[in-house]
């Protein structure tokens, strides 16, 4: 991160904080509060996958947690929701150290594997749920709904509670804050992760695996670390959402959505600072513009991943960055062309 | 006693499915460490290629099957020639082509979905190779003629495959390459076509394996995805690139699905797969039956 | 001399930006024995590596007979006759010691001769023949080297390229070793002959050249190594 990076980042902070006052239709403001909680869960993986070196597909899974958690308690305890979201984020943190010790300790491969196979589990657990509920008949005994909703999913949850607050005209905006706020932290979160010892641990993990291994990097420690540390905000992000849309789904764990996230890290750029911002935002827009055509939409995703991983595995940022450093190297050898130049000519001027 | 029959009845019957969906992702990651995201939507494949050769196109229905094992060994060719060709120099090969066959195979399916509709118009549909529910008896416990040409077929397809990989020029390539592929290449092995050869091959099998699921469900376009990451357990079971050793894991939890199905309920059966594989890892990191690679750091 | 047979030019190579040949130039002729010497490390592997198109060249040219083969896939190379026997023997370890040699009769050229050919393997590597159906993982470090030269022996091929045959071994199997290769040079084999150990192929190379810290420094024959204590001293400790 440099001086520069600071600066973009507090000029976005400002466009993005009076974006809702640009007189911008509702529903944009629902989509990019959207795109703000898909950032954060991208940011976080990014920090799992691109920078720790963990190929968890478990993201989206600790982030349906977390929906699921902050549901749960606010229909069951009748809890406010506000209170349940820190509750929610650990939650994620326990469920997400218990994935890590039975995978993290394996090669890259097998945890790619088994953390999609936790994600299924999840998926099939929620969805063959079925049977009524006796916590679900106290609060209203003539329906019948399961624990988790099953496949119909659940909802009489509670949300924000922005509207009793601002009101039915301007609740959208305190979601958009509220989502634009746990973005923030995110992205503040993961720049110092990225600074701190464990995220230059892994920096030089990646340099020189010996020798970091030899100084006595303990991988699994790190990693472990950065993974359950990031399952907080992911299960934050998750409960942020449930409380936008006052429910939650299957949806939240299938395999479209998991696409969804996946085109957003690998357009914006595994590993890259920026990735995850740019590449949210990217699709985001292309998902807008492309409304329309809605049943092409998983074609379009599934192809955009694919040519991405094939042409430009390291993504737009990465693709900006090696065009920066190009231009960057350009400029240095006029540079020093110029000053060779100059010194011939001074030379050949200079008398004998 | 009989829930006893019900559950190897029951287990060998999805063991034969697995296996024959788990032994050709062994084969590809043996050659050349690709796992193939998109081998769910190939069975699914399989399944609507029998739909379409019988009912779509009207041709003798004894022959829908071997059309489903070559247009599903197209299909794995295609997918070969579309992702993995261009990115076999990558450095985290291992890792990039996960990822970009999860993308082929979801559009894939969202194509797959999107045809279907205009042809057939109602999903789900019944499975034209599917006998039925008639029957035998052992022992009370009724075993449907279904699953005996489920076995038999299994058993053939392995067998076959056996000989191929053991007894014929390219077979023994394919061998080569997956325990040396510099040195299968310095004998003039063309790795790159035994790629294509062990995806085709593969995807084939796949397809034979999705006739075989949807002969008990229905047809439908995600059938696919579960069975296929339920094949890449098994492969983790067995220690990847262990083909023996995917067929004896592809038994093992086919066994654990049926007597979890049968003695508790059908939906805790992927959970409890997936704790005897996570504990298998734990007790023994190549694998069960793995000897080389090793699973944990 | 005879005609040249391969030829290297000016030939650049290295792993990830570092580079580990520079300039290296020599040729290979027809039916002749070329040694390369050197310490470990010091790119002689590297150099075999790249003719047989296991590793692309950085720079300059390979020619086989006038044809380049340069950035030419290894199984395009081996087809064109270069034979590569590697360092470490890179067997097929789950396979027996047959199916390895005849996984070394792989080309067309030579699959059909194939079980006249391995009767003669089987003469010059009794060895071998013992152990047929045995694994290739289970045999000792002599008998896979062995494995690996009966192996390289079946491709055929116009050039025999050998790297450290007597690596790891024990001096009775290094006999038996350079017994073959003595025999294979007597029938007129091209050979290029990788070693770290002089004594071994002073009076058996043609000519011998001396590869240090990725550059050709030295050239001559057998007796011109003997002669050159300057040389003998500096790199082969005397």
């Amino acid at each position: 991160m440099k001086t520069r990076d600071y600066v973009f980042f507090v000029i976005l902070l400002a466009l993005a904080a009076a974006f809702p006052f640009m007189g911008v239709p509702r529903y944009i403001i629902a989509s990019t509060l959207l795109l703000f909680c898909y950032a954060t869960v991208v940011s976080q993986w990014n920090l799992v996958f691109g920078i720790a070196g963990i190929f968890s597909l478990a993201q989206l899974a600790i982030f349906a947690f977390g929906a699921y958690s902050t549901a749960l308690m606010g229909r069951y305890l009748d809890w406010s929701l506000w209170p349940t979201f820190p509750i929610a984020g650990a939650a994620g943190v326990i469920f997400s150290i218990f994935i890590g010790l039975a995978c993290l300790r394996m090669r890259g491969i097998y945890v790619a594997l088994l953390t999609l196979a936790i994600s299924q589990t999840m998926f099939v657990l929620i969805q063959t749920d079925s049977d009524c509920s006796e916590l679900n008949k106290a609060i209203n005994p003539s329906t019948c709904v399961a624990f988790t909703g099953g496949p119909q999913g659940l909802g009489d949850f509670g949300t924000f509670g922005w509207r009793e607050v601002l009101g039915g005209r301007n609740w959208m905006m305190g979601d958009y804050y509220s989502m634009l706020g746990l973005l923030i932290v995110a992205l503040v979160f993961t720049a110092a992760m990225t600074q701190s010892r464990i995220g230059l641990a892994f920096k030089a993990l990646r340099d020189n695996e010996e020798l970091a291994t030899s100084r006595g990097v303990s991988v699994f420690k790190y990693q472990l670390i950065v993974f359950a540390a990031s399952a907080f905000l992911t299960a934050m992000a998750g409960a942020f959402y449930a409380a936008h849309f006052g429910s939650v789904g299957t949806n939240l764990v299938s395999f479209p959505l998991l696409l969804f996230l996946i085109s957003m890290l690998v357009v914006g750029g595994i590993g890259r600072n920026w990735g995850p911002l740019l590449g949210a935002g990217l699709l985001m827009v292309a998902d807008e513009f492309f409304k329309e055509f809605s049943d092409l939409r998983n074609i379009g995703l599934g192809l955009v991943v694919l040519l991405f991983m094939i042409f430009l595995p390291e993504g737009v940022a990465g693709a900006i960055e090696s065009v920066c450093k190009r231009l960057q190297r350009l400029a240095l050898v006029q540079h020093i062309e110029r000053r060779l130049t100059a010194a011939l000519r001074r030379d050949s001027a200079a008398p004998d | 006693m009989n829930f006893f029959i019900q559950i190897i009845v029951s287990g060998l019957t999805f063991g034969a499915m697995y296996a024959l969906a788990a032994v050709g992702l062994a084969l590809v990651w043996g050659a050349f460490n690709m796992l193939n995201m998109a081998h769910g939507i190939i069975m699914t494949l399989g399944a609507y290629f029998v739909l379409v050769w019988a009912e779509g196109w009207g041709l003798p229905l004894w022959l829908a099957g071997p059309f489903a094992f070559l247009a599903g060994g197209l299909f794995g060719a295609g997918v070969y020639f579309v992702s993995a060709h261009w990115m076999l120099r990558q450095r985290n090969f291992e890792v990039t082509i996960i990822i970009a066959t999860f993308g082929l195979g979801m559009a894939l399916e969202a194509g797959l979905m999107k045809i279907l509709r205009e042809w057939f118009h109602a999903s789900p549909y019944a499975q034209p190779l599917s006998m039925g529910a008639d029957s035998f008896l052992i022992n009370d416990v009724p075993v449907s003629y279904q699953r005996l040409i489920i076995w038999a077929v299994a058993v053939v397809l392995i067998a076959l495959v056996a000989l191929f990989l053991t007894r014929t020029t390219m077979g023994r390539a394919i061998r080569a390459t997956a325990q040396n592929r510099d040195a299968a290449r310095l004998m003039g092995v063309k790795v790159k076509r035994v790629y294509v050869i062990v995806l085709a091959l593969a995807s084939a099998l796949a397809g034979v394996a999705g006739i075989m699921l949807s002969s008990f469900k229905d047809v439908v376009p995600l059938m696919g995805q579960t069975p296929m990451l339920k094949a890449f357990i098994v492969i983790v079971l067995a220690g990847l690139g262990n083909m023996a050793g995917a067929l004896y894991a592809a038994l093992l939890i086919g066994m654990v699905e049926a007597a979890v199905k049968v003695l508790v309920a059908d939906k805790w059966g992927f959970l409890a797969m997936l704790v005897v594989v996570v504990i298998a890892i734990i007790w023994r990191p190549a694998g069960l039956f793995g000897k080389h690679q090793i699973a944990r750091q | 001399m005879a005609e040249t047979l391969l030829s290297v030019q000016n030939l650049y190579a290295g792993y990830e930006g570092q580079s580990v040949l520079k300039d290296v130039s020599f040729d290979v002729p027809e039916g002749g024995l070329i040694s390369m010497l050197g310490p470990n490390g010091h790119g002689k592997t590297t150099l075999l590596r790249c003719i047989a198109g296991l590793l692309r060249p950085t720079g300059g040219q390979i020619e086989l007979a006038g044809r380049r083969i340069d950035g030419a896939e290894a199984e395009t190379v081996v087809g064109l006759g270069v034979v590569l026997i590697p360092q470490g023997d890179m067997l097929f370890p789950d396979m027996s010691v047959y199916d390895n040699l005849k996984m070394g009769a792989y080309l067309p050229r030579v699959r059909k001769t194939f079980d006249r050919e391995v009767e003669h393997i089987y003469e010059i590597l009794p060895r071998l023949k013992e152990r047929t159906t045995q694994l290739a993982r289970t045999l000792s470090g002599g008998e896979r080297r062995m494995l690996a030269i009966g192996r390289g022996l079946l491709a055929g091929g116009r050039i025999l390229m050998i790297d450290e045959p007597s690596l790891g071994l024990a001096p009775i199997v290094i006999d038996q070793i350079y017994e073959i290769i003595t025999d294979l040079k007597a029938s007129g084999r091209t050979i290029l002959l990788v070693e770290e150990n002089a004594s071994r192929i002073i009076d058996l190379a043609d000519r011998i050249h001396l590869l240090d810290t990725g550059h050709i420094v030295w050239a001559g024959d057998g007796e011109e190594l003997q002669n050159n204590q300057q040389i003998l001293e500096t790199y082969l400790g005397g």
